[in-house]
This record gives C-alpha cells, structure tokens and sequence, in this order.
C-alpha cells in the first residue's frame, strides 16, 4: 500500500505544483485587494471573494485530480500493470484516494493556512475575527471532495454513451449549491459526507469492475446509479429548457391580484387575467380614471404614481426564521461606520461596536449602551440589534434607542420605552422625499416616526389583528407631512398570508396624528396556468419530487403547486418512461427481481431515472438461437425460449487437438 | 507432470459489440512447460489473456487458473502469476531501480539477483527513464519486472514484439531459464514461429476468435504435410480434398498442404493423375501460415485458377 500511495504522489507532483502554484496566486490576489485599500471594512478571512474562489478552486482542482489520478492509468496495458499485483482492487483504490486527498489537502490547505496566519497576526487585518468565519472556507474546501471523486469516476466509467461519462459531476454540484442553504453547519457537513460517499462507492465499485457496471457489487450498482441520477435531472432539465425555447413565452398565464398605495394616499387594487390588460381599481371596485383622458388609467401612467416606502420588518412572536448558517455566518460582525482613522464594526458576540486603527491595523476598544471601553467587553453592556445595522445611525437596547457619535466616541439615548413595551425593531430614514433624516421605531406596541432630535413626529398604536402582521411599509404621501403606514405579513414566506390578509393601512398626519385607518379586505387566491414550456419542465421532474414537494407544502411557487404538475410529471413516468424500461428490461431478460426495481425506479423518477437507467446499464448483444432462431442474448449460457445451449463452433474439419494431460 | 491443469477455461466467451472475440474458448493447460498461444491479429489471442487474469469480464463462460476462479483472482493468486503486458507500458516517469522496487514492495518472493540480471542482460542503466527506453529495452524491463518475483505461472503477451533478434534469444534463454523448475509453467501468446519451435511444448491455435488446435508442438508439426504434384501441362482444377489448407499452382506444379494427411487425402490427389507425386518437407513456420490462411478459397493464385471454366 505505500509502494503505492508514494508512486500516486509522485506521479500526481507536477498536477499538485501547478494547483498549489494557482491557489497561492489566487489568495495573493485577494490579499493584494485587501492591502490596496487600508480602510476596507471587511475580514478577509469571511469575504465573499475568499469563499468564492476557494469553492471555484477546490471543485476544479479536486476534479481534474481524481480524473487525472485514473486517466495516467487507464491505457489497457497500465491499467492491467496496476491491477495485477497481490492486492485487492479495493486497496489499490484506498491507495490512489490516499494519495489523492492527501494532495489535496497540501495544495488546498497549505496557501489558505499561510493566508490565515498572516491575517491572524496581529497589525494585518483591522477586523474582527473569531473562528466560525471560517466555516464557509471549510465548507468549501470539503466539497471539493465530491469533485474529486466524480472526476475519478468520469474516467474510470467504460460507459456506452460517452456523455454519461461526466453525469457523476452533477451531484458534487448539487453538494456546492445546497451546502449554501442548509440551516446549520453540521447539515451542510452531513450533505457533503452523504455525496462523497455515494461518489467514493461509485468509484470503488468501478475499481472492482474496471469501470464497467457489469460484474460490480451490488453497493457499487445503487452508488453509481444514486451518484447519476443528480446528474441526469440537470440533463433533463437542460433539455426541457432547450426545448421550451421552440414555444412562444407567455408573460403571465393564470390570474393574480394585489394591492399598491399611491402619492395620494389611495390604495389600488390591480387585477392580472392572462390575455387580458391589467385592471387597476380602488377598494370599492372602480376603475381608476385617468383625470387627463376620464378613461381607465393605464399601468405605465400609475407606476409613476405609485408612493416610495421604508420597509421595517420586526421579529414575529413564536417563528424563528434564522436563515441558513452562511447567511448567520456573514453577520457574525458587520462592518458598521468608518471615520477618518478608525473602522467600527457591530460584533455579535459581545453585542458592542468596535474599532480598529486604520494605520495600525489593531483594536482601540469598543462601544457599548455605558459608552466606550478601551476592550472588548466593557462593562458587560451590550445592545441588543438583532438586524445587521449596517450604516444605520442608530443602535438599541431593549428599552433605550442610541445614537452614536464615532468621532468622540461617545453615545447619547434618543429615545427611551418601558420594559413592558420593549422596543422591537428601528430603521433610518433618510430618504430626502421624507423630509429629512427621521427613525422609525417599532415597539411591542406602537409605531412611531423620531425627528433627529428624538422627538416624536408621529406615533401610532401597534395592535396587529393578526399575528402574521410584522412587515411596516411606510410611505410619505402628498402634500408633505402625511404619511401612510401599511402593517402587513412580514418576510420572504407569507406569501400565502399576504393574500388572505393583505394589511391594515392607517394614515397620519403630522399635527393631526391618525387621520383613518382601514383593513384591507383578502384578495382572491391567485390561480396560475402553467404555460406550455412549464409543461416541458413537469415532465422531466421525477413524479417523487413533485408529490413530496405537493406533500410537504414546500413554497416554490408563490400560488401554490398547481396540480398539473403532477399529472404531467407522473404521466410522463407512466406513460413513457416506465413502458421503456419495462420493454427493456423484457428484451434483456432481466431478473424479476431486478425488473420490478427499476420499474418501481422509473415510476418514482421518471425521465431523469431514464436517462440513468440508460446511462448504467450495459446491453448485451442479441444473437438468433441456433435452435429456436430467435434473438437471444449472448452473455446468458442457455436460451431462455427454447433452453439449448450454445453450439459449439463449427468444425472445419482441419482441428487438431490432442490430450495434454496425462490420463 | 501434475494431473491438474494450470489453466483451465470452459466455454469462454467475449464479445464486443456484436462480433465475438473469442469464442466457446475451451482449454487446459498442464502444469510445467511452456505452452504457446498462436493465431494471427485480432484472433482474441490478448482477449484470452486479459480473461485470464480477471482483466476482462467474459461475456458468458468461465475458467480457473492455479485453481481460482478467473473472476475472481485474490491477491495470493496473483503473487504466483507473472504477467508482461503486450504493449509493454510503464510509468514513465519511473527510472529502471524506481520501477523495480515499486515492484519489489508487492511481491513477496522478489528476486532482485534475476531483476538485476535480466537489465544487466538488456544493457540497461538503473538511472534511465522509462520514457527514455526504445521499446525493445522496454520490453526488456518488463521482462525483468515479471521474471524477478518467480512466479508460479508466467503469461507473456507477445513478449517479443518490438524486440530484436538478439533481445529475442535472451527472451527466449530466460523462458527456458525460468522453466528449470518442472512445476513452473510459461504461457505466450506470440508470432514468433522460431521462439515457439525452441520453447514450446504445447500449442495452441485461434482462428477467427476459434480454437481450432489444441495439441503438443510435436502433434501439430505431424499433422501438416505438404505435397509436390507435377503435371506434364497444366495442372488440372482441385477437386474436393478432406483437410485441405493451401494451396499453389504453377506453371506445370501444385502444392499441396493439408491437415491429418492420410489415405483418403493420398487418393485424391492421385485422382488427379499427376506424373510425379513427392511429399516435401515444410517448416514449423510455413505449417502455420498454412494452417491459419484462409480456408475454402485458398490462395489468390488458386481462386484465379478455379475462375477459369
């Protein structure tokens, strides 16, 4: 074994040289961007650039690596070489992943360690730095592990159909993209071991089959057919797109309403039919006149009267909707404000801004609700911002708003609540059309407008009649000083919720407060036709996808799953894809066993579990039977019609044989 | 000599495609000798071979060889079995010492006297890059990669091919070199007639991914005879002859081969009424080119001659 695993190093060194020669140049590259400019407010070591190109290299690398690692040997005369010596063909296959990893680990891990002990060593990076930041680098890294493996298995693969060489690429790629949007960390671990696993069985099975799918375990088989099947739906999907590309494309097909709120404070309904134009009405139903023309106004003329808003969104009460760990990783600490010398971040960790020396490149201390200290922690006190505050004026506690003066480094209370009525959520607002710089504050259970000073301009009660309420539209209406506050479901998700309950509008005035307010009545549930380019794309969806996606509710389409998803989707499986596999399955003779497991296969995966079924299997070829001269395969000993054997070859009458063996 | 064959296959088959490379391959091969696999390019000399050693999954069939499945070689199976590839390939990278202890590290029974020898013998610098070898020094490197461990069965394939005539003798010397030992057993497969007439003991025949012979060198050399027929005129079209291979006509001569020359064969070529009939001696050589020639039509000269009415 490491007879082996040196001569896979050794002849693996100049791949290895030239990646680690590339790594290094790519992570100078992001350290030159970082030194260029001093005042940068960012960590290099969680910047966007560093994950990006780590997950760009280490993919590529790991790729051409484990295809390398097979391809030096795959002319039939080296591959015999290697494979006939006394060792099993599984140890040959751990020796080259031996030698494999461990180059990768090199070429991968040795720059990127050398970039994190420079921006570690204090006076380099002006930001802070704890070490989950890594944790989207090291994701990365790890995924390039699937590469590897698929690389590996894409030249060891003998497969009839030369594309379906490369098909095992596709789950290391579903492994990039969903690492990015699993909740938690361990997850995208999980997903990343559960890929190359199936990718690293795959290839094992390949080493023991010399890449046929003939004559593998039966592991090997589910592996190679698992790791191809991500693949194959990128395939069918490419093609359903191609494909969709021979229809004309519909704008909209179905129906859908919502509601939109004007300078003038009018709230208007639009209304969208397929084939028909846009009906904009008031709340009553009418049409809303275009006062030049006294016809309906057109949508072109209303866009430009349609109010700009300030959205706030506060935590809602019981739903947790932390995010993916990515997304929680890159707010660990957010760079906030920057003077002439200093840089300030918000740290999550202690709760408090932070600053960094511009020349030095080192901490001076941070600030807190009791104002500066000369260290990380203060006196304890921390604010409570749970949104990334990113250029905001302002910070909070529970019951204090602050304002925060970074030239003095000093911290002044702009608005103070009870303990009972906590504050929630602020924003800026600073958009010009609203009349100057204002805060609005959300409590647990008012709304209120802060001119700079922190006086009140307005202040409205906050008792949402629905617990969905938690998104805050504010818009400044015409003539200045009124304003419009539309409390509505908040966040991405309650797209549902938005329909049943659109809102509740109230509008003030400056000096008068609350002029009136209203419920918005529910608007009708949109209904959505799919196109004839949506039907192309359900019909290459595996039918099991789809009826766990109408199962679990899951929220892809912002109407609802329309329910001829699945009929096409399951129909295709029906009525295509499953036909075919049978019919093949009949002409190759396979094993009932086997039979009913790729028809249940092909019903549960339809065209992307075709598309696989074809890629793996290997067709024998077919010969008439001497005997019943029907077709019969050549790889079976008997016929399975007429059960005679094969004839032996045919006499010439020039043979020349005699016994060799004494006896 | 052992009873149990070293090599034993039953039905053999490979196909590729829809065209069989070998076909209903059935073989034994005794233990101690050298037994020659001979047939001409493409007969599926290689696809036996790589069947064999479990390199190749045969499409139906099976086979043992030093009594372990041939789809399933173990690793103590393969430390007995030596085995020279065909197109001679290595790493290139390697330089000779490196390869031969890259080799060493796996087989048990290393000898590094015989490596050293077998290099020494093709004159080649343990320095010297394999990429820099000419194929002959090559196949002579390959030569002593296989021959070091002393395995138990040795399975050339085409060793000599891109070797000159005095690489080939020390090819041939170290073939018989290594069957000293009685239960050690050589099969190659080869074109080289001469090195099949120094070493063989026993042969064996592919035509068209067929087995057609299957017997001691000494059988095969007896079974074909050529025969002289001279005609005072031209001579007259050849009638139907049992175990006809080849055969030549000139200006006022036919030349006969055949197989399992006897009585019947005799009567129909004096059938023809010859004035003189003489059997003539025929190389091992020209026995072969014969025997794996095309049958039926036999010869371009031949087929011309039967045209004419």
């Amino acid at each position: 074994m490491k007879a082996l695993v040196r001569k896979e190093m050794r002849e693996n060194v100049r791949i290895a040289a030239l990646g680690l020669v590339v790594h290094t140049l790519m992570l100078l590259s992001q350290y030159r961007d970082y030194v260029a400019v001093p005042a940068n407010m960012s960590q290099p070591l969680a910047d966007r650039g560093i994950q990006w190109s780590t997950a760009w290299f280490c993919g590529i690398f790991g790729l051409v690596l484990g295809w390398l690692q097979v391809h030096n040997e795959r002319r039939p005369d080296l591959w015999a070489f290697l494979i006939h010596r006394p060792m099993t063909r599984s140890g040959i296959f751990l020796g080259k992943v031996i030698a494999g990893l461990a180059l990768y680990a090199l070429v991968v891990g040795l720059p990127l360690l050398g970039f994190i002990i420079w921006a570690r060593f204090p006076g380099h990076v002006a930001a802070p730095f704890e070490l989950a930041m890594l944790q989207p680098v090291a994701a990365y890294l790890l995924a390039g592990i699937p590469y590897y493996f698929a690389g590996m298995l894409s030249d060891l693969r003998q497969a009839r159909w030369y594309a379906s060489r490369v098909l095992g690429v596709g789950i290391a790629l579903a492994v990039s993209l969903f690492i990015s949007l699993t909740p938690e960390f361990w997850q995208s671990l999980l997903l990343i071991l559960v890929g190359a696993g199936i990718l690293a069985t795959a290839v094992w099975g390949g080493f023991q089959s010399d890449g046929h799918y003939r004559g593998q375990p039966a592991c090997g088989k589910a592996a190679l057919t698992a790791a191809l099947i991500v693949g194959c739906q990128i395939l069918a999907f490419l093609g359903a797109v191609l494909m969709s590309n021979f229809f004309l494309r519909t704008a909209f097909s179905g129906t859908s309403s919502y509601y939109a709120m004007t300078t003038n404070g009018i709230v208007c309904k639009f209304t969208q039919v397929a084939g028909r134009q846009v009906e904009i009405t008031d709340l009553e139903g009418k049409p809303l006149l275009d006062q030049a023309t006294g016809k309906p106004i057109e949508q072109s003329e209303f866009n430009s009267r349609l109010a700009a808003a300030i959205t706030l969104n506060v935590p809602r009460a019981g739903r947790l909707d932390r995010g993916t760990w990515m997304q929680r990783d890159l707010s660990l600490a957010s760079p906030w404000q920057a003077t002439q010398d200093t840089l300030w971040y918000y740290w999550n960790r202690y709760g408090r801004l932070v600053g960094y020396d511009v020349a030095t490149r080192r901490c001076i201390g941070s600030l807190g609700p009791k104002g500066f200290a000369a260290d990380l922690l203060g006196s304890g006190d921390r604010f409570s911002n749970a949104e990334r505050p990113l250029g905001s004026r302002a910070l909070s506690t529970a019951t204090t708003l602050f304002q925060v003066d970074l030239e003095k480094r000093t911290i002044r209370a702009l608005f103070t609540t009870k303990a009972d009525n906590p504050i929630l959520a602020h924003e800026d607002v600073t958009r010009s059309d609203f009349g100057g710089p204002h805060t609005l504050v959300v409590t647990k259970r008012s709304a209120q407008l802060l001119n700079i000073e922190g006086k009140p301009i307005w202040q409205t009660t906050y008792e949402p009649a629905q617990a969905s309420y938690t998104g805050f539209h504010l818009f400044h209406l015409e003539p200045p000083d009124q304003f419009a506050l539309w409390i509505s479901p908040g966040g991405p998700r309650d797209e549902v919720e938005r329909e049943r309950h659109p809102g509740h509008v109230v509008w003030i005035a400056r000096e008068q407060g609350v002029i009136r307010s209203t419920d918005l009545p529910a608007l009708a549930v949109p209904h959505y036709a799919p196109r004839p380019e949506d039907r192309i794309m359900f019909c290459v969806m595996p039918p099991a996808l789809m009826a766990s996606i109408a199962i679990l509710h899951l929220p892809l389409w912002p109407a609802g799953m329309p329910p001829e998803s699945l009929w096409f989707s399951w129909g295709s499986s029906l009525l295509v894809c499953l036909p075919i596999g049978l019919w093949l399955g009949r002409r190759y003779q396979f094993p009932l066993a086997a039979l009913a497991g790729w028809g249940v296969f092909l019903l549960l995966l339809g065209v992307p579990g075709l598309l696989t079924f074809l890629s793996v299997q290997e067709w024998p070829a077919r010969e008439p039977c001497p005997n019943c001269h029907r077709p019969r395969l050549v790889d079976r000993p008997r016929c399975d019609r007429c059960g005679a054997e094969w004839a032996p070859p045919e006499k010439t009458g020039t043979e020349v044989f005699a016994p060799l063996l004494a006896g | 000599m052992n009873e149990q064959p070293v090599i034993r296959t039953q039905g053999l088959t490979r196909y590729f495609g829809a065209q069989p490379a070998v076909y209903e391959l059935s073989l034994e091969v005794p233990r101690g000798g050298v037994f020659a696999l001979l047939g001409r390019n493409g007969s599926g000399k290689t696809t036996t071979i790589r069947m064999l050693l479990g390199l190749l999954e045969p499409t139906r069939g099976g086979g043992s060889i030093l009594g372990y499945d041939i789809r399933s070689l173990p690793p103590e199976a393969r430390a007995r079995i030596g085995y020279l590839t065909e197109e001679h390939q290595l790493y290139g990278w390697m330089s000779v010492r490196e390869c031969g202890e890259f080799q060493s590290r796996f087989f048990p029974t290393w000898n590094d006297k015989i490596f050293r020898g077998v290099i020494g013998h093709f004159g080649l610098r343990p320095t010297a890059y394999v990429k820099s070898l000419s194929r002959g020094e090559r196949a002579g490197l390959c030569l002593a990669l296989t021959l070091a461990p002393e395995p138990e069965l040795l399975i050339l394939d085409d060793p000599a091919v891109g070797l000159d005539p005095v690489a080939r003798r020390a090819l041939v010397e170290s073939m018989i070199y290594l069957t000293r030992r009685s239960d050690r057993t050589i099969f190659f497969s080869t074109h080289q007639l001469p090195d099949v007439e120094r070493v063989a003991d026993h042969i064996a025949v592919l035509d068209h991914s067929v087995l057609r012979a299957c017997c001691p060198l000494e059988t095969f050399r007896n079974s074909i005879r050529q025969v002289r027929l001279r005609f005072p005129g031209s001579p007259p079209a050849l009638p139907k002859i049992p175990g006809l291979l080849q055969a030549f006509r000139s200006e006022g001569e036919l030349r006969v081969t055949c197989v399992h020359y006897n009585g019947a064969t005799e009567a129909a070529l004096r059938g023809l009424a010859p004035a003189q009939m003489e059997e003539t001696p025929i190389s091992l050589e020209d026995a072969f080119i014969s025997y794996l020639g095309d049958r039926g039509e036999k010869s371009f000269i031949l087929s011309e001659t039967e045209a004419q009415p």
